[in-house]
């Protein structure tokens, strides 16, 4: 412990640390590595629409001018980056709540996909010229069908008292099946306006409304885990089920809400993806649940439960993607971001078992330590030999 | 901490790896195909690597960056073309897994000054300049027409038609409508419409022949059931079939004789043709006189199945 008006920083207290240095090395490795790019100019002109500066070339004739930038660290890239991020950490952060308590939710992927098909059925009826009725409309009953996925798994899992591995295991297949019977297969697009220009409206030629939904996902989660009653009693679950049913915490109820907050999730980023890539299908969110599920555990969340964090979740999202664009910006075939996810992904929970080893070592000396304190500072003599004069 | 290190070392050690790999490009093309798993986009991968290899000449590089999804994911391709407008690509080429869901990708890098070329499955109501692909009246009259040569001008045809409610494979079966009225003695029975898997494929053939032996004909708009073994119950001969496509699963058919003429679609010019053209608007400013450029059907019989399959050998990557 720092003695009072010393400055001190503990990475104990403060478990993403490690996750940021992470970020941090794998951007400046991108910024040095990635080296520059040449991209066209724009400006905005008088009716506000972007457009390409013109600068005139060695004969006089008016050619596109163009900028270098470094191909990582340019905001374009970055905002990309966090873009793409969005859609799987906004899930993740509901998976670390499922994960908390010691379960799994493998149907994310299909929720994302069931819920896209309902919103996109519901905004497609609006149409493209549907005002905010249809369009309020649309957004509820895609959230409201994650919400509603969710609670199916939930209350499947509790009352059958079966693996929720298996539960979800089943719904995946079963949401997926429905959202393919309902489109027969096929894209529906044509949304209102208002909602796609709202959701992909840009800032200086940046989206930013993935990323600003994504970070008040992070913080609503983290503010329920950190701040609130039910937050320790998710923990509580995940840590010992039988001592919070002893201590009476109301451990179904817990566990249904983990599976509403992870449909909740993938309701939202099922929303989100209908407003930025403007058309919903039963394909959607395809195997999205491994990445869901692999953002949480590089985050920190613990598969046997009572570990992780909503900000370790949304940096576990972007060590993933950073690896995955990094890759891209390198010119590495593509394949080889598989492998060298599959491999972060071993290495992060293999290190953090590691950890837990090591914790427990410290932890077992250190009451030693303290026991041998205690002894000594008693008044009861340590050895009982008997001592000759 | 240890665990901090890990991350770190780990990403590190794979970025690392990473540069050893980065090389300089004067002109690059992005291609985002629909899959990775599907052998006819590996075909126009090597096609566009290929055209880039001779393209590059004169002092000229132009470098294939390839960014195809490993199973279809059209939310993986509208982020894969928005990457490639951020690194720099000079052109785009790509075949849509959904229309409604790239449009705004491909108008948004066209609007960056990147050209987006498409190949195969078209977005069309983006600013694209070109998409280069099959026909698909067309492909359906072909065929027809090609079944008709096998029939001899007479007989019972049925339509295999795959997913009711995919556009392309109802404008093949207009196609095939269109042209069985020229011959006055072929009757079209009807379409029979399944899941587009071969299984589901397959079985559709077997129920629609238990329940009409009298078909002599199959018009085939896509090939599905040919990816399975023994699809086809009947004897070698017995019933005519004209099939879309032949992808090396296929070919087995026209050696045992169970079909009788594959389409193939140009698949190695997917990659080819739209290289080209990209490299043309790009570095001579000229696009081509045709919004729609259309890929020809060439038909592949017993006699060359053999040297057709060659073609195979070297454009699928070898293991």
């Amino acid at each position: 412990m720092a003695s009072p008006g010393k400055f001190s920083f503990s990475f104990s207290k403060f478990p993403e640390g490690g996750l940021i240095l992470a970020i941090i090395v794998l951007g400046l490795l991108l910024a040095i590595f990635g080296g520059t790019v040449q991209l066209p100019k724009f400006q905005k002109n008088a009716e506000g629409k972007q457009e390409r500066v013109m600068t005139k070339n060695a004969n006089g004739q008016e050619v596109p001018a163009f900028e270098t930038v470094n191909k990582f660290f340019n905001p374009k890239t970055l905002v990309q980056i966090a873009k793409d991020t969005s859609f799987f950490a906004i899930m993740a952060v509901g998976m670390t709540f499922v994960i908390i308590t010691g379960g799994i939710d493998l149907s994310v992927g299909a929720t994302y996909a069931l819920a896209s098909v309902c919103g996109a059925i519901m905004l497609n009826h609006a149409g493209s010229s549907g005002g905010i009725g249809g369009t309020l409309f649309g957004i509820l009953v895609t959230i409201a069908v994650g919400v509603l996925g969710g609670l199916l798994n939930g209350l499947m899992i509790v009352a059958f008292r079966v693996h929720p591995f298996i539960i979800t295991l089943g719904t995946m297949a079963i949401y997926r099946g429905i959202a393919f019977v309902q489109t027969n297969g096929q894209s529906i697009g044509e949304f209102p306006e208002m909602f796609r220009g709202f959701v992909r409206q840009e800032f200086n030629g940046l989206s930013l409304v993935p990323l600003v939904v994504m970070i008040i996902v992070m913080i609503v989660g983290g503010i329920l885990l950190a701040k609130m009653a039910i937050g320790r009693k998710v923990y509580a679950v995940g840590g010992n089920e039988t001592a919070s049913l002893y201590s009476g915490i109301r451990v179904g109820s817990v566990k249904i809400l983990v599976y509403v907050i992870s449909g909740l999730t993938a309701g939202i980023a099922a929303m989100l993806s209908l407003g930025y890539y403007g058309a919903g299908s039963s394909g959607d969110g395809q195997g999205y649940e491994l990445n869901v599920i692999a953002a949480a555990v590089v985050g920190g969340a613990s598969l046997v439960g009572g570990k992780g964090t909503a900000l370790g979740a949304l940096l576990g999202a972007i060590i993933l993607q950073m690896i995955s664009n990094g890759l891209v910006i390198l010119n590495i075939p593509q394949n080889y971001s598989q492998i060298v996810i599959g491999l972060v992904v071993i290495a992060a929970v293999l290190f953090d078992q590691f950890n837990a080893w090591l914790a427990n070592r410290r932890l077992l000396a250190k009451t030693g330590r303290i026991k041998k304190e205690v002894i000594a500072s008693s008044d009861i003599p340590v050895s009982t030999s008997p001592q000759t004069k | 901490m240890i665990r901090k290190f890990s991350l770190t070392v780990t990403s590190l050690l794979g970025l690392a790896a990473a540069t050893c790999f980065a090389a300089e490009k004067t002109y690059t093309f992005g291609v985002v195909a629909k899959s990775n798993n599907n052998p006819v986009f590996q075909a126009a991968k090597t096609g566009a690597e290929d055209q880039a290899k001779k393209l590059s000449q004169n002092g000229v590089t132009v470098k294939i960056d390839w960014r195809t999804p490993n199973e279809e994911d059209p939310q993986k391709q509208a982020d894969a073309i928005e990457q490639l407008v951020n690194a720099g690509a000079s052109g785009i080429s790509v075949s849509a897994s959904d229309a409604n869901k790239l449009t705004d990708a491909i108008n948004k890098a066209v609007e960056s000054g990147v050209p987006v070329a498409m190949f195969d499955s078209d977005a069309p109501k983006s600013k694209r300049f070109v998409i280069f692909g099959t026909d698909d009246i067309d492909a359906g009259h072909t065929v027809m027409e090609e079944l008709a040569k096998e029939m001899g001008g007479k007989g019972v045809v049925a339509i295999l038609a795959g997913n009711q409610n995919a556009p392309n494979l109802q404008k093949r079966v207009q196609g095939v409508r269109e042209e069985a009225k020229k011959y006055p003695d072929i009757k079209i029975l009807d379409a029979f419409y399944h899941k587009e898997t071969p299984q589901d494929a397959a079985a559709k053939v077997e129920q629609v022949m238990q329940a009409h032996p009298e078909i002599t004909g199959w018009a085939m708009v896509g090939g599905w059931p040919l990816f399975t073994d023994n699809a086809l119950k009947f004897p070698p001969g017995s019933v005519k079939v004209v099939a879309i496509d032949a992808l090396p699963a296929q070919l087995g058919y026209l050696r045992s004789g169970h079909v009788q003429v594959l389409l193939a679609q140009q698949v190695y010019e997917w990659g080819t043709e739209t290289i080209q053209m990209l490299y043309d608007l790009v570095a001579n400013g000229k696009k081509p006189e045709q919004e729609f450029v259309k890929g020809k059907l060439i038909p592949i019989t017993k006699d060359n199945v053999d040297e057709f399959a060659k073609n195979w050998e070297k454009w699928l990557p070898k293991r």
